[in-house]
């Protein structure tokens, strides 16, 4: 399970039958520097999305069984990345962030 | 299966049921970021059914193990788990970055 920002969407009219319908976006995982701070990766990956999350959400993505599990139409499907949760906000050694960034420090968790 | 830090925690309201009533931590892997065969170390996030606090060293599993020790089996959305709070380790050639020296015995060394 890996955090990460949803950076666009993809289409494709062919694919496999067991594909149609399902909505497709692109995520960029969140990494961290050696400082602690959030970089961009170079990587991207594409995920299905059951949950209609937005370009520039965090999202939590899931891969594997989990994923096929999430994404609902059984075991046998040719995908293995889907969105099982879009990210309200986090917590990360100190520092707030919230669905698009980091959140002003007055709203930060009240343990801080 | 890894040995990490616990290093936050998020909260998420739109989320496929299975999500639900399940504390979500981010987890980093002990490796030393300053070396170059570990460019890149990326979080992950893993439900954790034993409470882990922020810092503490945990096992993290992953596949049907996480799904298993969360309660679950083949259909459940979890594909990590933590499965173990670290008490103590001792692995000499640790780089300082694994913070060995915080845990029980001062990491052994």
């Amino acid at each position: 399970m890996l955090l990460a920002t949803v950076v666009g969407q993809v289409w494709a009219t062919q694919k496999c039958d067991t594909l149609t319908g399902l909505r497709l976006v692109v995520v960029r995982p969140f990494v961290r520097a050696e400082d602690g701070s959030e970089v961009a990766s170079a990587e991207t990956m594409v995920a299905v999305d059951p949950l209609g999350a937005g370009t520039g959400e965090r999202v939590l993505v899931v891969f594997g069984r989990a994923a096929r599990h999430v994404i609902g139409r059984g075991h046998d499907i040719g995908f293995q990345t889907a969105i099982a949760g879009i990210i309200d906000g986090m917590e990360l050694e100190g520092r707030t962030f919230g669905p698009d960034g980091d959140l002003d420090p007055a709203q930060a968790h009240p343990s801080l | 299966m890894f040995l990490g830090r616990v290093i936050g925690e998020l909260w998420s309201t739109r989320k496929v049921s299975d999500l639900e009533g399940k504390r979500l931590l981010v987890i980093e892997a002990c490796d030393d970021r300053s070396d170059p065969a570990a460019a890149k170390v990326t979080p992950v996030v893993a439900a954790d059914p034993i409470g882990a606090g922020v810092g503490e060293h945990v096992l993290v599993a992953f596949g049907k193990s996480a799904r298993v020790a969360l309660g679950g089996d083949g259909d459940y959305a979890y594909e990590a788990a933590v499965v173990g709070i670290v008490d103590d380790a001792n692995v000499p050639e640790a780089p300082a970055s694994w913070g060995l020296a915080e845990l029980g015995s001062g990491g052994g060394v």
